[in-house]
């Protein structure tokens, strides 16, 4: 096998790219007339315009088969999410830490709450109904204003002494905070099968047999059916998640405690990959 | 050395302290063993196994890959000290990135040995015919070589008073002083010599290279750009290093390389088949650029047997078959005459065949004698039927073999016929000292005088069969008279008791080693195919040109300047040298010729032969064709001009041997043919291929190969290249849109090494377009594996095509599940923030983390499908490069189609079997881009079309048109 032996110089090489970049003999500028550039830019240029337009088309065709109201499918929202207020990460997941004589540690956790409590005033909930029937609130009519559906209403008071009204510090400096439960919304879901769905918290690991002393708001921590299902956000955009609080009257000062929060109820379903599906798992420790 | 060989044998004993009688004494021999070390060649150094190993490793795109992997594994240990959950995924894909250089790696090692394998098992497989004669082994020359104590020639390789190391006696029996031994002796030189030229890339191997910088120079370009833009945009450092990963994993095709290497491979088996076994597999593309072929004469143009050509009797020249297979012989036989000759070439003759043979055909039947005897044995054969019951039908009585002082060959034969009690003398030999013994001759059976017309007719026949480069032998017998020697006379062969002149002359019989029946096609092929085809060969000038002119390598037309001398009855040297086409150049005149000259004659003559030449002076021409700068300039393709004018190429030389003395030529060759049969071990291991058969037309039939492969390497880049932008550009626009990430890395992995390698593989068995043969060699300046347009037409073009249909599918699953385009952009912290899980969608509805993710799996395996299904029209398209697919037949690969089954099975497979990580997506989400993969399907048929309209190559639309020329 032989060579090509072609070692040039660096300066060569140099020169036979300023050649190319400009060629003054042949007037080509990187080996093409200007005059073959422009046509070649043209010509992306013109398929790039159409490229776009097809891309814009097929999105274009794409939104007028989707329904404003609800997505097609729901494959990934077979049960829902639940969250935890107020919502502190660790490295692992939710931790909340705070020492009850130090006012900075949980004074932030207040505000939390207090923050996301605030679109559950009167005011704010002054669009929604007053619902007390406690089935489900199936509306196949828009009956509500512009074209919408009703929804029902809940206030911050249905969480009595979570509701940060009495206690504007939710029970943190005497050690028995609140916590507030939230699930998430999906849509045309019907959970806990004609019964309310409850929120039951107990303590994970070493502590698990040992009973949790607390209370749930509003009564036995249940959402209430009135608030199922929900129809989107474009037929109700008035709608807000309903609420369970917790408040835990008797947690031992000084230890961390692991502690899961599940919404029980048929058609809520737990999922081993993920942590916040049909319930939220939480460290405490709350030191003096 | 030098001078030995004109020294006499007293002086050489003087030198060398030895004595002829006695020898060295064995405390001098002992002396001079510790000096020069023991009598042998020392083996050529050999790259160690675990370096090619390792060269495997870290060649190509490997470094790149090393690299992603090396930042992978630095980011995990980052994100491992900062405690971040997802750490691992790095790990892991570190981990990955490496096993799959270690296994293309190990998988190119692999074939690489396997190759080698073949070869080695291949050396002991075959028979060494060498029975007969050999000093061939050094020299080149078919003919055994006499010896003798006379110093005759300047030049130690062709003075008679030296034997060659590595060479083999024959017969006869000689005492010699050792002047040299191991590396210094002449075979060892040219073994130093060999090993001592490099072995430099291949072609294949730099078009490769090439491919590699400009892919690596892609990857690279991007991946620092975005890295820039990406910090420049606050992301975080470890994060942008993780884009870096991801644009390098997207931008280098991993299984490519893999891919070309089991093309080349399958090629290699496939032309070991058509008998070339191709030990280098690179070398299998370097017969197709090949420009240049240095052909040998005997035994590869040749059939490397002496055949009876023509015969002479009753004053007329018959013409003889001299095909591989004569069964019959088409001369007219009815004369007289015929029948004496036949007797004498029949009985005149000590050459057997080999016993149990009857039922083999008998040109292929083992003969025991010399190659002219060997001929007629065979000649007779085949026209008179069993030649051994016909002599001993006529029992021989005496016999006088040939000798170099008589020049003829005589015995004396009792008759078949039990009347006829005369004794038949028959001798055969040199024409001239045949007709000398001769008185009368035989016309029409009768036995006539030989008078100065006669004998002026047999010069007139001589001359003609001599010209014809063929062996002339003359026959002539004699019916010994019974009353001067009856039954009982004992013929005596040292005192010559019978006569030895006033024969009757009967006839003359020519041979020649005919040219192979597949040879002048193949040279014909070669010449559409812009091959120069150039003789080499030891043989003597008229023989050579004899042979080229009947294989066409000087065609019927052309004349060289002694021909033009003769024609026009002018001196050699008024001829204007630039009207002769052919060109017949002696080895001596090459020895006196500068390179210049020789230049001159390579660039002046289209159809030359070399005759006479030493092996050495292979060497020299080999040189002198790769200094030629191919003449055509045919520019059809856009190139920037500064590169045209700034290189001048060589030609591709190929060269074939078979001796010891041909490695060194074999080695300069860019590609060294050796000879399965005839070629010796040496050869063999300098040669990048091995002919099995000996045969030219095998060279023809992989030069086809090798263009073939070329151009289907072609396709198999273009394939492959297009669908890394579709890879790479979900990369470019989550960091620029912030959208949930369209197609993970390991994803791209599955489709680099998963689907998309058994089509590549596929493209490798697509039959050629138009006639190969047709066209000129590849230049290796200009006709580029990957040029600019390839690369611009897949990455620009077909690939933008790609990445659209994949995106649409993306944004249909995202939009069908509640994520509404708009909704998309910008989102990708919160998106990926896993202390978010109340995150909304477009309806309203709230997702966890883990919901979210899920998703982004689910659109990773439509991306997946969606670029799977968009590189069927992308192999639809490939398959042809100028030819609509209607034209080339859309089946007409059966391959293709049956890998096409296979590609779908596999991503069908994969995003089942991927379950585990990522979820399957709707069914219906397989067929969103089938829009888009007809799109391409009728873009690229339109740009066939217009290709076939015919534009000005300075047709800016030609860039277009023209991808991958």
């Amino acid at each position: 096998m032989a060579t090509l032996n072609e070692k040039k110089t660096c300066s060569e090489r140099m020169a036979d790219f300023r050649r190319f970049v400009w060629n003054p003999e042949t007037k080509l500028f990187m080996g093409r007339s200007l005059i073959n550039w422009v046509w070649i830019s043209l010509y992306y240029l013109a398929f790039y315009v159409v490229m776009s337009g097809l891309f814009a088309l097929s999105i274009y065709c794409l939104m007028r088969t989707i329904n404003p109201y609800e997505p097609d499918y729901q494959d990934q929202l077979k049960s829902p999410g639940v969250t935890l207020r107020p919502d502190v990460y660790g490295d692992r997941g939710l931790r909340i830490y705070y020492n009850v004589s130090d006012n900075k540690t949980w004074e932030g956790l207040v505000t939390t709450l207090h923050t996301f409590l605030a679109a559950y005033t009167p005011a704010a909930q002054h669009l929604n109904i007053n619902c007390t029937n406690n089935t489900y609130f199936i509306q196949d009519t828009f009956d509500g204003p512009n074209n919408t559906k009703l929804s029902c209403k809940f206030t911050s008071d249905m969480l009595q002494n979570c509701s940060g009204i009495t206690d504007p510090t939710f029970g943190y400096p005497e050690g028995k905070p609140c916590f507030i439960i939230k699930m998430n919304r999906i849509i045309k879901f019907y959970p806990g099968n004609g019964t309310a769905p409850r929120v039951n918290c107990t303590y994970v690991g070493e502590e698990g047999s040992r009973p949790l002393d607390a209370d749930y708001y509003p009564g036995n921590g249940t959402f209430s059916l009135h608030y199922f299902p929900y129809y989107g956000k474009k037929a109700q955009p008035s709608y807000s998640n309903p609420l369970v609080a917790v408040k835990f009257l008797n947690i031992t000062r000084n230890v961390e405690f692991k502690i899961v929060c599940k919404v029980i109820g048929a058609g809520i379903t737990f999922n081993v990959h993920d942590p916040y599906e049909g319930k939220v798992e939480f460290k405490l420790k709350i030191e003096d | 050395m030098q001078d030995d060989h004109r020294l006499s044998t007293s002086e050489l004993e003087m030198k060398y302290g030895t004595s002829i009688d006695k020898g060295l004494s064995s405390a001098r021999a002992a002396e001079i063993l510790a000096r020069d070390g023991p009598n042998a060649l020392t083996p050529p150094k050999a790259t160690p196994e675990i370096v090619k190993f390792l060269k495997q490793m870290i060649g190509g795109f490997s470094i790149l890959l090393w690299i992603g992997a090396g930042f992978s594994w630095i980011s995990f240990g980052i994100q491992l000290a900062q405690g971040v959950d997802s750490a691992f995924d790095n790990l892991y894909l570190g981990v990955v990135l490496a096993l799959v250089v270690i296994l293309t790696g190990i998988f190119a090692y692999y074939q690489e040995a396997k190759s080698t394998n073949i070869m080695a098992s291949f050396s002991k497989m075959i028979p060494q015919v060498r029975a007969t004669v050999d000093n061939s082994s050094l020299t080149g020359e078919s003919e055994p070589q006499s010896r003798s104590c006379d110093f005759t020639h300047e030049n130690p390789l062709e003075t008679r008073n030296i034997a060659f190391y590595s060479t083999t006696c024959v017969e006869g029996t000689a005492t010699g002083i050792v002047i040299n031994t191991g590396d210094r002796t002449i075979i060892g030189r040219i073994a130093s010599l060999a090993s001592g030229v490099g072995n430099e890339k291949t072609p294949i191997a730099i078009e490769i290279e090439h491919f590699v910088y400009l892919v690596a120079g892609v990857a690279i370009s991007i991946g620092v750009l975005f890295f820039i833009i990406s910090v420049s945009m606050r992301y975080k450092i470890l994060d942008s290093i993780i884009f870096l990963i991801g644009i390098i994993v997207a931008n280098v095709p991993e299984g490519l390389l893999a891919t070309v290497t089991v093309s080349l491979s399958l090629t290699a088996k496939r032309m070991a088949k058509k008998n070339c076994l191709v030990k280098n597999l690179e070398a299998v593309e370097t017969l197709g650029s090949t420009s240049i072929i240095c052909s040998d004469k005997t035994g590869t143009l040749t059939q490397n047997r002496m055949t009876v050509a023509h015969l002479w009797f009753d004053n007329q020249i018959y013409s003889a078959d001299t095909s591989e297979d004569q069964t019959t012989q088409p001369f007219d036989q009815s004369s007289p005459t015929w029948t004496a000759l036949s007797k004498i070439v029949t009985l005149c003759n000590r050459a057997e065949f080999r016993p149990g043979q009857e039922n083999l055909p008998i040109m292929k039947r083992v003969v025991v004698g010399d190659a002219s005897e060997t001929a007629l044995l065979k000649f007779s054969e085949v026209i008179l039927g069993d030649v051994m019951s016909i002599r001993a039908q006529n029992r021989k009585v005496a016999e006088i073999p040939f000798n170099s002082t008589n020049k003829f060959q005589l015995s004396i034969h009792e008759t078949d016929d039990p009347q006829d009690k005369r004794f038949l003398l028959v001798m055969k030999g040199a024409p001239e000292r045949i007709l000398e013994r001769c008185s009368t001759i035989m016309i029409n059976g009768k036995e006539e005088p030989l008078d100065s017309e006669k004998a002026e007719a047999f010069q007139t026949a001589y001359m003609e069969l001599g010209g014809m480069g063929e062996r002339v032998l003359g026959f002539c017998h004699l019916y010994l008279p019974e009353n001067e020697f009856p039954e009982t006379f004992q013929f005596d062969t040292d005192s010559m008791n019978f006569p030895t002149s006033n024969l009757c002359f009967v006839g003359l019989l020519s041979m020649i080693d005919p040219p192979r029946s597949t040879v002048p096609d193949a040279v014909s092929k070669c010449r559409s195919a812009g091959i120069k085809v150039i003789m080499v060969t030891g043989d003597h000038p008229i023989t050579a040109k004899a042979i080229a002119k009947s294989v066409g390598i000087i065609s019927a037309t052309s004349e060289t300047v002694e021909d033009i001398a003769k024609r026009l009855n002018i001196p050699v040297e008024q001829v204007n040298r630039r009207e002769a086409t052919a060109a017949v150049v002696n080895g001596m005149e090459l020895k006196d010729m500068s390179s210049e000259q020789l230049d001159e004659i390579l660039r002046n003559h289209t159809e030359i032969v070399f005759a006479r030449t030493s092996p050495q002076q292979k060497l020299i021409i080999v040189e002198g064709c790769q200094r030629q700068v191919r003449q055509a300039w045919q520019s059809v393709i856009y190139v920037p001009p500064a590169l045209i004018c700034a290189t001048s190429q060589g030609s591709v030389v190929a060269v074939t041997g078979d001796g010891v003395n041909d490695s060194p030529a074999l080695k300069k060759a860019d590609i060294g043919i050796a000879m399965g049969i005839a070629g010796s071990d040496a050869a063999k291991n300098a040669a990048d291929m091995v002919l099995l058969d000996d045969n030219f037309a095998s060279i023809v039939t992989g030069v086809e190969e090798g263009r073939l492969i070329f151009d289907n390497l072609k396709k198999t880049i273009a394939y492959t290249l297009t669908k890394n932008i579709a890879e790479l550009c979900p990369f470019l626009i989550y960091i620029i849109a912030s959208i949930p990430m369209p197609i993970g890395t390991i994803t791209i992995l599955f489709i680099d090494l998963g689907t998309d390698i058994i089509p590549s593989v596929a493209l490798a068995y697509e039959k050629a377009e138009s006639d190969i043969m047709n066209r000129r060699p590849r230049n290796k300046r200009r006709d580029r594996l990957v040029n600019q347009q390839l690369a611009v037409y897949s990455y620009l073009q077909i690939g933008i095509m790609q990445s659209v249909g994949a995106f649409v599918t993306y944004f249909t699953v995202y939009a069908e599940q509640g994520f509404l385009p708009s909704t998309l952009l910008g989102v990708r912290v919160n998106w990926e923030n896993n202390a978010i899980n109340d995150f909304e969608d477009s309806y309203g509805q709230q997702w966890t983390h883990y919901q979210r993710m899920y998703l982004q799996w689910t659109g990773y395996t439509a991306f997946f499908v969606s670029i799977t299904i968009q590189q069927v029209a992308d192999l639809i398209i490939r398959k042809t490069r100028r030819n609509s697919i209607f034209r080339q037949g859309l089946f007409r690969n059966k391959v293709i189609w049956g890998t096409e089954t296979p590609e779908l099975e596999l991503s069908c497979s994969q995003v089942f079997l991927s379950e585990i990580f990522a979820p399957t997506p709707r069914f219906q989400y397989w067929f969103v881009a089938v829009p888009f993969a007809i799109l391409i399907w009728v873009y690229d048929e339109i740009r066939k079309l217009v290709w076939a309209l015919g534009f000005p190559p300075s047709s800016p639309v030609v860039t277009w048109i023209k991808p991958q020329h």
